[in-house]
């Protein structure tokens, strides 16, 4: 491998990072506040994808803003799902069955729906400008890959702006460190934790078309980002957006570099790999291992 | 106490014994068929209870187990020449094996995020399996047995296989692996400083739970005589296995079942009618349980019960005033008796 | 029988409990004491099992089991109660038991684990409730079933994180009279409690604990006396409150209250057998 091959391995997998950061942003602060683990991800990812295409083909509008269009509709949806069904479950502090079986269901209902309203064929999204590229020096660049990372590190920024700056952010924060005593200090939960799901899911819709804009999709498109995105998670240790920045660009350095050795086949074995090895090695995640280094220095 | 014993232990041997002569009073070979499928499924759905129901812990990769199995029952049969059941036996071990594997990295993680690791786990095997050379990769494999096909030899087959699962069900439900296990799914942490070891419990059900499932895709495997990874490995077995002791009562005995029966019997027409959207009825029935009746089938039933024992009640109120106050005589009662569950 | 060598515990660069050394002897109940925040409740999690030390040694009739699992624990005759109660709630009280019957020191069989089980229940006094739901039950029955579950176990060593908690006056009482009793038959008892006039009722001995520092050890009447103690509690004790234990027991006013601690049935009734041991 030339050092110009690993620049270029290197730098197509921070563009990636940026798009599993996105995705995973949305479980995460869903988690945090509801301490539901939202299988659903993938179904709204799905939806979130159609949604991209639907506004392409039908309005003629540009696919990264599309996604971002999809962006508010998704979290209507999303908000829409926490007062129909999420605000029925038991409170609980800690992950619970029947809120992972409800979510699981959800995702069932998403992904067949897809298959009845958009067919099972695979579909994608086309521009002209697919297949352009940008060179800088030796380093090649698909642009439109280049698009996605900057609008999905853009919102993620801002996310991270929203909860250090704004009332919504504290609140929110608030409930992520205690629920019951943000109750307590008189935070709305309902309220917010129906905002966050909107925000959560909102994030799904966004991950799911930007990535429309990269790979072909179809309903059951979702179901190995769901994976990737609990490996980052659980690599980032589940508390932070900056955490899951660390946590996906790990996975993504891994994933491109295992290329080199494994057919593409296996990525997702590699994904997995690595989820075993860090719950072996690292029970606690990257941050216990920063922690711990922290610790010794 | 005899009583008792015989309440619970007679309804499963009247329904064995039915279930056996069944076939000699002629019934359709379409309904034979429906009732082997149905004791297929209704084995790894009282297998994944062990697990599931018992001690809680929810796995998305029961289809593993049955890949395993079936592709295990396969390559022994039609490339080992093995005797069709101690293949079925070693299918059983193979996936019990895997299981171990599996659980000691899964079984640190805790209650959800065991259950995403699972869906994990589930994808890796499919991916791994489709591209195999010993399992045909993705074109599949086809099992041919030297003894022409008999279709009542799978009936019994598979009717013993489900009966031997509601035994270990009901033996386990009735001993200390069973207090053990509901206790786990109760609180871990209470559990432990009782004296259970959580990770080694978890471990021994998800190997139960395995070889039985492993057996049952192996019978499965047998009865189709062509298998592939996208169909014994795909996600719709794992979902498929899971929702069945959803729907008849997790962590009962009777639940997964029930559960068994449904989805047999009703997932034939639901197939046939709506082919693309019975996961979308199953996802709905899901969301219905969780929401409305988290018991499930036999949830319902006991509702019911109660409910019309409230009504008989009312209807009779002076009786229900004497059977009040006779209640804490019961309680004494029962407490004299000894262990009474 | 419960020897703690250097235990201490950091949490990031706090440490919550430094240094701490001492020994629990057969028949005794020995207590901690100590103001909010002082390392009570992490030095018994670390002897429990749910903790791991950052240095230091727990040692069990002379065997190390530092950093042992509780369930590891249970089997070396050790098992504890929750200072939170943590009944197996859809379990009735008598299943309850029995899981301690059947997974500890002992284990064994169905039937003879069924009937230790009935004997814990007898021995806290809950034997008329056996087949109701473990969560209907009221808070002081909740805390005796977790004596009851520990119990049904076996140990030798009982390890109690504010039992008394919560209850009332009367329930205290009677849960005291129960320690005591759990004692009497030969089961060693290590009692956490924030209510000091319940600790000094009760224990043969006390260690003292401030800033996570041992600060004294003695019976009930030497700690009392202890200038060191009672500079802990009159003077500095609002600098022991860190915040942190916000939700921990009843409000400490009586703690300043020597005459109360006088009153309190037994105080004043230190056991004879306090000193002697068998190890």
């Amino acid at each position: 491998m030339t050092l110009v091959d690993f620049a270029n391995l290197l730098v197509a997998a921070v563009l990636l990072a940026g798009i599993y950061a996105v995705m995973s942003v949305g479980m995460t602060v869903i988690y945090g506040v509801m301490k539901i683990v939202n299988l659903a991800h993938a179904g709204f990812m799905m939806l979130g994808a159609y949604f991209a295409m639907e506004l392409f083909e039908r309005l003629h509008l540009d696919p990264i803003v599309a996604a971002l269009a999809v962006f508010p509709i998704m979290a209507i949806v999303g908000i829409a799902v926490y007062y129909l069904l999420v605000r029925w479950l038991p409170q609980s502090d800690k992950p619970t069955l029947p809120s992972l079986l409800l979510m699981f269901g959800l995702w069932l209902v998403l992904q067949n729906l897809g298959y009845v309203i958009w067919g099972n064929e695979d579909r994608s999204i086309f521009t002209p400008r697919t297949f352009d590229v940008i060179h800088a020096g030796p380093i090649i660049l698909p642009t439109i890959r280049v698009y996605v990372f900057a609008a999905g590190a853009g919102c993620v920024l801002l996310l991270e702006a929203l909860l250090n700056w704004t009332w919504f952010g504290r609140a929110l924060r608030a409930l992520v460190q205690n629920r019951y005593a943000g109750q307590i200090v008189g935070v709305d939960d309902q309220k917010i934790a129906s905002l966050t799901f909107g925000l959560g899911i909102g994030f799904a819709g966004l991950a799911g078309a930007l990535l429309a804009s990269l790979y072909s999709f179809n309903p059951d498109f979702g179901r190995p980002f769901l994976i990737r995105a609990f490996v980052i998670i659980v690599l980032g240790g589940l508390e932070s957006v900056s955490g899951v920045a660390i946590g996906a660009l790990v996975l993504a350095l891994v994933e491109s570099f295992a290329i080199i050795w494994l057919p593409a086949g296996y990525q997702l074995a590699v994904s997995f790999g690595l989820l075993v090895v860090v719950l072996i090695v690292l029970p606690g995640g990257i941050a216990s291992l920063i922690g711990r280094v922290r610790r010794l220095a | 106490m005899t009583g008792a014993r015989l309440r619970i232990f007679l309804p499963p041997i009247a329904l064995l014994g039915v279930l056996l002569l069944l076939p000699a009073f002629g019934i359709q070979p379409n309904a034979v068929r429906l009732l082997f499928v149905t004791f297929v499924w209704m084995t790894a759905s009282i297998a994944w209870n062990l697990l599931g129901g018992f001690a809680g812990q929810v796995s998305f990769g029961f289809a593993v187990f049955y890949g395993v199995g079936a592709y295990a029952a396969a390559i022994l049969i039609d490339g080992g020449r093995l005797n069709p059941y101690l293949a079925l036996v070693a299918a059983g071990m193979t996936a019990a094996i895997a299981s171990v594997l599996i659980g000691l990295p899964t079984f640190r993680l805790r209650g959800p995020y065991f259950a995403i690791a699972t869906i994990g786990v589930s994808e890796t095997v499919r991916v791994v399996a489709t591209n195999l050379e010993f399992t045909g990769g993705a074109s599949g494999y086809r099992i041919t047995e030297p003894r022409p096909f008999n279709q009542a030899e799978h009936y019994y087959t598979a009717l013993i296989v489900a009966a031997l699962a509601f035994a270990v069900s009901l033996f386990i439900s009735r001993h200390k692996f069973g207090l053990g296990l509901i206790a786990i799914n109760q609180d871990e942490d209470a559990a432990a400083d009782t004296g259970v070891n959580p990770f080694v419990y978890k471990l021994k059900a998800h190997a139960v739970a395995a070889f039985l499932t492993g057996v049952a895709g192996g019978v499965f495997a047998r009865y189709a005589a062509f298998i592939h990874p996208n169909g014994v490995f795909g996600f719709p077995i794992s979902v498929q296995i899971l929702l069945m002791p959803v729907i008849g009562g997790l962590g009962t005995v009777w639940g997964p079942v029930i559960g068994g029966v449904v989805i047999g019997v009703i997932e034939e027409e639901i197939v046939a009618y709506f082919p693309q959207v019975h996961l979308l009825i199953y996802g709905l029935l899901l969301i219905v349980i969780v929401l409305f009746e988290p018991g499930g089938i036999l949830g319902a039933i006991r509702r019911l019960q109660r409910w019309v024992r409230r009504i008989r009640d009312r209807q009779a109120g002076k009786r229900t005033a004497d059977a009040r106050s006779k209640k804490p005589d019961e309680v004494l009662w029962g407490a004299g008796s000894g262990p009474g569950r | 029988m419960l020897e703690v060598r250097n235990l201490t515990k950091f949490f990031g660069g706090l440490a919550a409990v430094r240094d701490v050394s001492f020994e629990v002897r057969r028949g005794q109940i020995f207590g901690f004491i100590g103001p909010n925040g002082a390392g009570k409740t992490t030095l018994f999690n670390m002897i429990a099992g749910t903790y791991k030390p950052t240095s230091g040694q727990v040692l069990s009739c002379g065997r190390n089991i530092t950093g042992y699992p509780s369930f590891r624990l249970v089997h070396e005759g050790i098992a504890r109660t929750h200072q939170v109660v943590r009944p197996f709630r859809a379990m009735t009280v008598l299943d309850n038991v029995r899981v301690g019957a059947h997974f500890g020191r002992q284990g064994g069989d169905h039937k003879s684990a069924a009937d230790r089980a009935m004997d814990a229940l007898r021995e806290v006094g809950l034997h008329h409730l056996t087949d109701s739901s473990a969560h209907v039950l009221s808070v002081g029955n909740q805390k005796k079933l977790e004596v009851a579950r520990a119990l049904a176990t076996d140990p030798e060593l009982l390890l109690c994180d504010e039992i008394c908690g919560g209850l009332t006056r009367a329930e205290t009482d009677a849960m005291l009279d129960l320690l005591r009793q759990i004692r009497d038959r030969g089961t060693t008892i290590m009692y956490v409690e924030h209510d000091v006039r319940a600790i000094t009722a009760v224990c043969d001995r006390i260690l003292v604990l401030n800033y996570g520092k041992k600060l004294s050890e003695g019976t009930p009447n030497e700690i009392q006396l202890d200038p060191a103690v009672i500079e802990a509690y009159l003077g500095a004790a609002p600098k022991g409150w860190n915040g942190k234990e916000v939700s921990e027991g009843t409000p400490e006013k009586v703690q300043n209250d020597p005459a109360d601690i006088e009153t309190y049935p037994g105080a004043s009734a230190p056991r004879a057998k306090t000193g002697t041991d068998d190890e």
